[in-house]
């Protein structure tokens, strides 16, 4: 697929949309993959998806009923990969909103044929990660509420210093936010799935979705503000996030976690993963759901300069750590980061991520490598397994040996958490996969709006050869 | 807890209690518990009633006492298990077994009672003080009132009351396979002894353990009157007769040691852990420590072993030096004192070989320093040492003018002198002619851990009639025809001895649980007396003394609740032996084969050790000593073959590959471990493993010693050969990273120590490096201020005094209710712990030298793992402890992640999920029971605190600096631990918190911990103190 | 069935529909209509076009106040509620730490802030746009389904007296490529 654009001038702009259209062909060519029954491929990864499901469910069954000491977690590791996995799908999130909510901030036309896609990510990702939180208490039926600041019994309240308490309100609120935004979005199109579809019931149910939609232009002209301003509010949300997130080290004691340089790491990486986990689904799914002409070239293209460049943020904030352990003079962070990490039993944990997370992306220099379909998915896929190192090695190994050295302990995982992981996974893909079949994958409105754009100004950036 | 204070009313209120459970019928009970009397007539006459035939079947308490203990005690506890739901404070306690039918007037239920009794281990009993909820003792304490506990206790001791409620003891009574009762017992001994006297005894022999019990002994004198050719032997396998071998060496007569540290400057230990093994270990650990303040006269001590231990650790200069090759440093030693014109050793001094095994210049260094102290020093030699070194030891201290100061030698008062492998040679022959009929067995379970090469399991088998008593159904009950359940020592009447033979009267904290029997009931079985009861014998035995001990006056009933109240019997203390002169000629002509002998072994060594937690295997079942970490090697669940890093590297074997050890054609299979400090071509095996009849928690725990140790070299023995076998195997160890490992090594020590010169210099950098250590810190906001508080709890812990022997982790363990997870989960990380004993090594692997550092949670004022609780689930109270809610915790173990010391503990599982109910009365009902997936951690004892708190305001007053104690100050035998409030500016914490070598752990940190520690102190020889 | 029924008050709405070929077409449509001084206009597009508002003379959009007022009343919520919890209510020494720390307290403000403003973008938009509807008259068009595919629509609400033959006439010379008239159903 990387062969027609080769042979094109390539000082020429990669296209945004690629071949003529016209509103009805847009709208049937993106809800067509809706509309045609579910495939054999389909039905393949729904089965893969489902079974890797059943294991989630399996692993929490037993994690409930036994505890928490059919993990591998110990004293000093008293996080390990349930933490490891919320930070890790939490960051996947956030490219899903970053796409969304910032680059429509920036006016990036290109960002319309993949927010859909990447918002319904965030949720999915951002559902994968509330797991955690919740399994990992040694008593998640009373962490399940007693994080809520209501008069209990107890005469007593939450303890609003504590990070683990601003995570409860971050994470909510982003899943809340994420999930309104998602659906203003979605409104338009399910209209259009409504009018564009041929059996009664579908009509019924997407027309239940709808919300009688209409198209009416007073409500155009409303919608496009609650919509700008949500992607406003999502923009620092997400940020606000992850430095929560964060935080949950930062504020530690611990060397390894007890670092300034966080925040804006945590961001970067997350952008980092989540930009990757995008591509190692987008990637597929244009190929099967016919969507080439409106994620072309161009948005590979750039996604993969984004990789490029959070990576070099994520290099850089690592950089600074074992600069700062070196040159503050501090002997355990001094410890943490020369000993433990590069030479303790964790080690090459650490140099994979180093590998994936800092030498990976620079292959993106190269344009050929940018837009080289199968160099994409799997960099992408290396990142998503580095930036899960990335977590590893902050959570684990940090913990693993701290301050006083009769308390050093190795760690090793049991079947439940990595159970627990590849579950996750399963659920994510489920989720997926339904979205897949049921909503249109790239927002139709937004494409024609496009369209329409491009129609009247043959000279913006990326009009290609649309006319 | 004193137990001098109104011992009156309390002793009135113990034979109360304790009477009517093991016996109300036959001691003139008390009139306010005549109506208890009633009921026991009562249902022992419905007893006889309704089985006529089984009158003489179920006399006195008997019946009853099988009757709730087996059946309605059961049930109960059944009952108050439901009631009680897991987590609830306090189990609700279950009045049948101690069957107060008026309650006593001094009894409130919910207020603890404390009960002076002893316990006798290898013979020699120690004081202890028992604390009981209602009729269960739930908490072991040293009576402070004793000459050799002085209120402290050893680990094992402080274990007893887990073993008190094992489950897994033995509970019928038995022939062959056959439950009997105890008057069916009683009426077949009868019919034995009728025909056994008939030749007075001939095929009668007992095999007894060592004892100094005077009514044993009594016993023993009537059963010898009855059947004058019956023999009695006594058997330990771990009997310290080389002491009594070499008294005789030495003196021409057997004698025993008794040692003083108090005025000791230099000591010299020879092969000797006598800071946590044997009977003088607690008071000899308390008389180390009151030497050890940094000053002039601190005292300076010598090792010489071949494995470190806890004494070894907490040497000023220690030579590591295989078991075989201590009798010739004796012999070198002499021979450099005498040639420095020590002439009182006489011909000893010429005996002097071996040089060439160790370092000259640190046998001159010592010999020059022992002879500055003449009078002022002491010689000590171990139990694994042979004769000779006794001997030689007792031959320095008598020319270096020690006798009377350091160490005096008085007669033997165990019954037997010795117990070790020669007087059971005899008796092994006489079985092997077939010469025994009939042998008692109440020695700990000889089968296990006799020599090898006795094979006295099957030998037991080929006795026709074998009475075995012992606690477990063990190793010995498998080869024995009778079985007798004993009595745990807190169920048991009884009496004993300490080393100076001060006498305790051992009373018990509760009714049998299952029905077990006294020693002294079985042997009463042979003169007919056997129904009596151990009380009854006891009494009869006391007060037909034609003197009273302590010429006390008034009636003995009076006399007897005074000793029982006291725990000690005033007067009972024996002298020692005046004007004894060492035949140095004949020592030198006996002593010189023997070294010879000695010196003759070659190849690689190997020494058999007691274990620090099983002891002989005695103690295998208990799970909190199983559960607790070797004092040196911080192992868990298992026993090691311990070895030095050179001989593993030549060996090439690292810790945890399975070795095969070949030694005298017997060969072993055990996991390897290096130990630091260890001496080359050498390896310890510590005894008391690889259990095979035992409970559940001791079966197959560790390897089995015993299958190389025989009658020949029972300490130690040369020529094995060691080979790797390949295989791995899993040691769960709570600690492998010490400073001196690589991975540490940028990290500053957290235990701190300097040589005395250093401390004793103001200016010196030890000094200045403490002040960073303490001095103020920089606040981001304004700190709590505690100085309106009546009370500012805080502790101060002397690395100095601390020798690292664990009393204080199982003391805490007891006190407060800390579950045991298992080896698994101790090798994932899981210990549950409060408080850790830290040990760190410095130096070469090898020439190592070690320091201890117990730590419990610190209290930080600025507690790290506080603020990052999401549900104020630990929280600081007025007072400044850092308090765990346990039924506000959810369980994110961020406290934990947080905490810099790591002294948080997490239930990771259910972890008292299937404790027994007979375990739940031992449960200490002040302490929260805690669930599945709570955090818990030290809280300096908070509930004792209240108690205290609660105690005084009764009384108008505050809590007296000294008066409020937490468990682990309590159990610490050298007093390391000090607890008080800092408000009160004479309390003793408040002083050493100003101490110069007070300093914080982690201060950097600013966590401003209530909990200070004392820098360790050594006093190297300045002769041997290295200047580079 | 103009009129509808005398005995029910229903009165039926009207609408006429009237069909434009490209976005710009009904934009300038649009503008006229109105000019010629209908009331009650509305479009029907697949998206939104630019200059609509203008053209249909529609007001600021009122969605920004709300959201601005959602915010604030979070952020105090959100701090009322954690001073209220942690210096009034219960007042605790949690690691010697002072009891109001105003920096602790920003994460949870800003979110809760966050989440009012866009819980108020959201809901508000649906209740200014009086959605859902399930039921409108110009459902009641045959073309109408298309209008979220790729139809332009103006729809011009008669009065109950006007007559739809002037709309018809006004949109035809407006460049209308179809007008209907869509009545409101009684049901």
């Amino acid at each position: 697929m990387a062969a027609p654009n080769l042979s094109r001038d390539p000082l020429e702009p990669l296209p945004l949309l690629e071949g003529n259209h016209t509103d009805k062909t847009i709208n049937d060519s993106l809800l067509e993959h809706v509309w045609r029954g579910a495939g054999k491929g389909w039905w393949a990864l729904f089965a893969c998806a489902l079974s890797a499901l059943s294991l989630l469910g399996i692993a929490i069954t037993w994690t409930l009923y036994k505890g928490i000491g059919v993990w591998g977690n110990n004293i000093p590791v008293g996080w390990a990969f349930g933490i490891i996995n919320f930070v890790w799908w939490i960051g996947i999130g956030h490219a899903g909103t970053l796409i969304s909510a910032i680059l429509l901030l920036f006016q990036q036309k290109w960002r319309t044929s993949i927010n859909r896609f990447a918002e319904a990510m965030t949720l999915f990702a951002v559902i994968c990660a509330l797991l955690f939180p919740l399994l990992h208490t040694g008593r998640p039926w009373f962490a399940a509420y007693w994080l809520m600041p209501y008069p209990s019994v107890q005469r007593i309240w939450p303890q609003f210093k504590s990070p683990l308490t601003w995570d409860v309100f971050a994470v909510s609120t982003y899943f809340t936010i994420s999930l309104l935004f998602w659906f203003l979005g979605l409104v338009p199109d399910l209209a259009a799935l409504r009018d564009s579809s041929k059996s009664k019931t579908k009509r019924m149910i997407y027309g239940l979705f709808a919300m009688g939609w209409r198209g009416s232009g007073r409500h155009w002209a409303e919608y496009k503000w609650a919509y700008l301003l949500l992607a406003g509010l999502s923009t620092p949300l997400v940020l606000s996030v992850h430095t929560i997130v964060s935080f949950d080290f930062a504020v530690s004691v611990l060397p390894g976690w007890h670092t300034t340089i966080f925040p804006p790491y945590f961001v970067a990486g997350a952008v980092f993963s989540g930009f990757a986990m995008v591509l190692t689904w987008m990637l597929p799914a244009r190929e099967f759901l016919g969507l080439k002409h409106v994620v072309t070239l161009k948005h590979l293209n750039n996604m993969a300069k984004v990789l490029l460049v959070t990576g070099m943020m994520v290099t850089y904030g690592y950089l600074m750590e074992h600069f700062v352990g070196w040159y503050s003079g501090n002997p355990y962070e001094y410890s943490e980061f020369f000993r433990a990490r590069q030479h303790g039993p964790m080690a090459p944990i650490y140099w994979l991520m180093m590998f994936c997370n800092c030498v990976v992306p620079q292959i993106f220099w190269s344009k050929r490598a940018r837009t080289n379909i199968l160099v994409l998915w799997f960099a992408s896929i290396l990142i998503n397994v580095g930036m899960w190192c990335e977590r590893f090695t902050i959570v684990i190994t940090s913990l693993h040996r701290d301050f006083i050295p009769s308390s050093w302990k190795a760690y090793s995982p049991t079947w439940v958490d990595i159970s627990l992981f590849i579950g996750t996974i399963g659920l994510f893909s489920t989720l997926f996969l339904l979205f897949l079949k049921f909503v249109p994958a790239v927002a139709v409105t937004e494409i024609k709006e496009l369209r329409h754009e491009l129609d009247h100004d043959p000279t913006a950036e990326g009009a290609g050869v649309t006319h | 807890m004193s137990c001098d204070d109104n011992h009156e009313a309390r002793a009135k209120d113990r034979v109360r209690r304790s009477l009517p459970i093991v016996k109300s019928e036959s001691q003139g009970a008390p009139a306010s518990s005549s109506a208890s009397r009633k009921l026991w007539r009562s249902i022992e006459e419905r007893t006889r009633a309704e089985t006529p035939g089984a009158a003489n079947e179920f006399p006195g308490g008997a019946a009853d006492l099988d009757g709730v203990s087996r059946r309605g005690f059961m049930q109960l506890l059944g009952v108050s298990t439901a009631v009680a739901t897991v987590g609830a404070a306090c189990r609700k306690p279950n009045e049948k077994i101690i069957p107060f039918v008026r309650r006593p007037e001094e009894l409130t239920p919910g207020n603890a009672l404390h009960f002076a009794t002893g316990y006798a281990l290898e013979g020699y009993t120690s004081g202890l003080l028992v604390e009981s909820h209602e009729g269960h003792p739930t908490k072991i304490e040293g009576n402070p009132s004793h000459p050799e506990t002085l209120g402290a206790t050893t680990t094992t001791e402080q274990a007893l009351i887990l073993g008190l409620y094992d489950d897994d003891r033995a509970k019928q009574l038995r022939r062959g396979a056959t439950p009997i009762a105890w008057p069916t017992f009683l009426s077949e001994v009868k019919g034995r002894t009728a025909s056994l006297a008939q030749n007075g005894g001939a095929g009668l022999r007992f095999l007894t353990g060592p004892t100094a019990s005077p009514l044993l002994a009594d016993l023993r004198r009537r059963i010898l009157e009855k059947f004058p050719r019956a023999k009695f032997v006594s058997y330990s396998p771990v009997a310290a007769d080389g002491a009594i071998e070499g008294a005789k060496l030495a003196f021409g007569r057997p004698l025993m040691p008794r040692h003083h540290l108090g005025a000791a400057a230099i000591i010299l230990s020879l092969d000797a852990d006598f800071l946590n093994d044997g009977p003088e270990q607690t008071r000899l650990a308390r008389e180390f420590a009151s030497r050890r303040e940094p000053s002039r006269d601190m005292n300076r001590l010598y090792v010489v072993e071949p494995a470190m231990t806890v004494t070894g650790a907490m040497a000023d200069h220690r030579m590591r030096l295989r078991c075989g090759d201590v009798s010739a440093f004796a012999a070198g030693l002499c021979a450099m004192l005498s040639g420095r014109g020590l002439s009182a050793l006489g011909p000893v001094g010429s005996l002097g070989h071996g040089a060439g095994l160790w370092d000259s210049k640190w046998l001159v260094a010592l010999a020059a320093d022992l002879e500055k102290n003449r009078g002022r020093s002491l010689v000590i030699a171990g139990r694994r040492q042979p004769a000779v070194v006794h001997a030689l030891a007792a031959a320095l201290n008598a020319a270096l003018g020690n006798i009377g100061s350091t160490v005096e030698y008085g007669v033997p008062i165990t019954t037997d002198p010795t117990a070790g492998v020669e007087p059971l040679r005899t008796l092994v022959d006489e079985i092997a002619g077939g010469a025994v009929d009939t042998l008692v067995v109440t020695a700990e379970n000889p089968a296990y851990g006799g020599p090898v090469d006795f094979k006295l399991g099957q030998l037991l088998k080929r006795v026709p009639n074998v009475i075995y008593h012992g606690l477990y159904e063990d190793e010995t009950a498998q080869s024995c025809n009778y079985f007798v359940p004993a009595a745990h020592a807190l169920e048991s009447w009884g009496d004993g001895r300490a080393t100076d033979g001060v006498v305790t009267i051992v009373q018990p904290l509760i009714a049998p649980l299952w029905g077990g029997k006294t020693e002294a009931e079985v042997l009463a079985a042979f003169v007919s007396d056997g129904e009596v009861g151990t009380h009854a014998l006891l009494q009869k035995y006391w007060s037909s003394m034609s003197k009273l001990p302590g010429n006390l006056t008034g009636s003995f009933d009076g006399v007897w609740e005074r000793w029982l109240a006291d725990g000690i019997v005033p007067d009972t203390g024996a002298g020692a032996e005046q004007g004894l002169a060492i035949n140095s000629q004949a020592l030198a002509q006996a002593a010189a084969p023997l070294l010879a002998s000695d010196a003759a072994l070659a190849g690689v060594e190997i020494a058999f050790a007691p274990d620090p937690k099983t002891f002989d295997g005695r103690f295998a079942n208990n799970a909190w000593l199983q559960e607790l970490a070797h004092p040196i090697s911080k192992l868990t669940w298992d026993n090691v073959a311990m070895l030095s890093q050179t001989t593993a590297d030549r060996l090439s074997v690292e810790t945890g590959d399975m070795v095969t050890i070949t030694c005298r054609d017997r060969t072993l299979e055990a996991p390897a471990m290096i130990v630091p400090g260890h001496a080359d071509e050498a390896i310890t095996l510590p005894l008391g493993y690889g259990r095979v009849h035992t409970g559940h928690v001791g079966r197959a725990v560790g390897f089995d010693a015993t299958a190389l140790r025989t009658s020949l070299a029972p300490w130690f023995d040369r020529g094995a050969v060691v080979a790797n076998t390949g295989k791995r195997y899993r040691l769960a160890i709570t600690q492998d990273h010490w400073t001196m490992s690589p991975d540490g090594r940028d990290i500053p020590p957290p235990a701190v120590e300097a040589p005395l010169a250093e401390v004793l210099n103001s200016g010196s950098m030890f000094h200045e490096e403490l002040e960073e250590r303490r001095g103020p810190l920089p606040d981001v906001f304004k700190p709590v201020d505690y100085s309106g508080q009546t009370y500012k709890w805080a502790m101060a812990i002397d690395l100095n005094k601390c020798t690292g022997c664990n009393a204080c982790v199982v003391a805490c363990q007891s006190e407060n209710n800390i579950p045991v997870v298992g080896k698994d989960n101790v090798w994932r990380g899981r210990e549950m712990q409060w408080i850790r004993i830290d040990r760190y090594f410095s130096g070469p692997v090898d020439e190592p030298q070690m320091i201890n550092q117990p730590l419990a949670c610190v209290q930080c004022e600025t507690a790290p793992c506080e603020y990052v609780c999401p549900v104020n689930a630990t929280v600081h109270s007025d007072e400044g402890l850092n308090e765990m809610i346990y039924n506000r915790c959810i369980g994110t173990r961020y406290c934990s992640n947080n905490c810099p010391y790591k002294v948080r503990r997490f239930n990771f599982l259910d972890y008292t999920a299937d404790i027994s109910p007979a375990r739940e009365m031992g449960m200490n009902p002040d302490v929260t029971v805690r669930a599945r997936g709570v955090m818990e951690k030290c809280t300096y004892c908070v509930q004792r605190i209240e108690r205290k708190r609660i105690a005084t305001r009764i009384e108008g007053r505050t809590i007296a600096d000294g008066e409020l104690e937490t468990a682990c100050q309590q159990g610490c035998p050298t007093q390391a631990i000090s607890f008080g409030s800092l408000n009160d500016p004479t309390a003793k914490v408040t002083k050493l918190h100003a101490d110069p070598r007070r300093y914080d752990l982690l201060h950097e940190l600013a966590t401003r911990p209530r909990t200070a520690y004392l820098a360790r102190v050594r006093n190297p020889n300045p002769d041997l103190v290295k200047v580079d | 069935m103009s009129g509808g029924h005398e005995d029910s008050g229903f009165v039926a709405r009207r609408f006429v529909l009237a069909e434009f070929a490209t976005p710009e077409a009904l934009l300038a449509g649009t503008r006229k209509v109105r000019e010629a001084g209908y009331k009650n206009l509305d479009t029907h597009t697949p998206m939104p076009i630019h200059g609509l508002e203008e053209a249909l003379g529609l007001g600021r959009p009122k969605i920004p106040l709300i959201v601005l007022c959602g915010a604030i009343a979070g952020a105090c919520i959100a701090y009322s509620m954690i001073y209220f919890c942690n210096v009034i209510d219960f007042p605790i020494n949690v690691g010697g730490r002072p009891l109001h720390g105003p920096p602790a307290n920003i994460p949870i403000t800003f979110e809760l802030a966050v989440l009012l403003a866009g819980g108020s973008s959201f809901f508000g938009f649906f209740t200014l746009a009086k959605l859902p509807q399930p039921y409108h008259p110009v459902f009641e068009s045959e073309d109408f389904a298309r209008a979220a595919v790729d139809a332009y629509f103006l729809s011009v609400e008669l009065p109950p007296e006007g007559d739809p033959a002037k709309v018809f006439a006004e949109v035809q010379a407006v460049g209308a490529l179809s007008a209907e008239l869509v009545t409101e159903s009684e049901r």
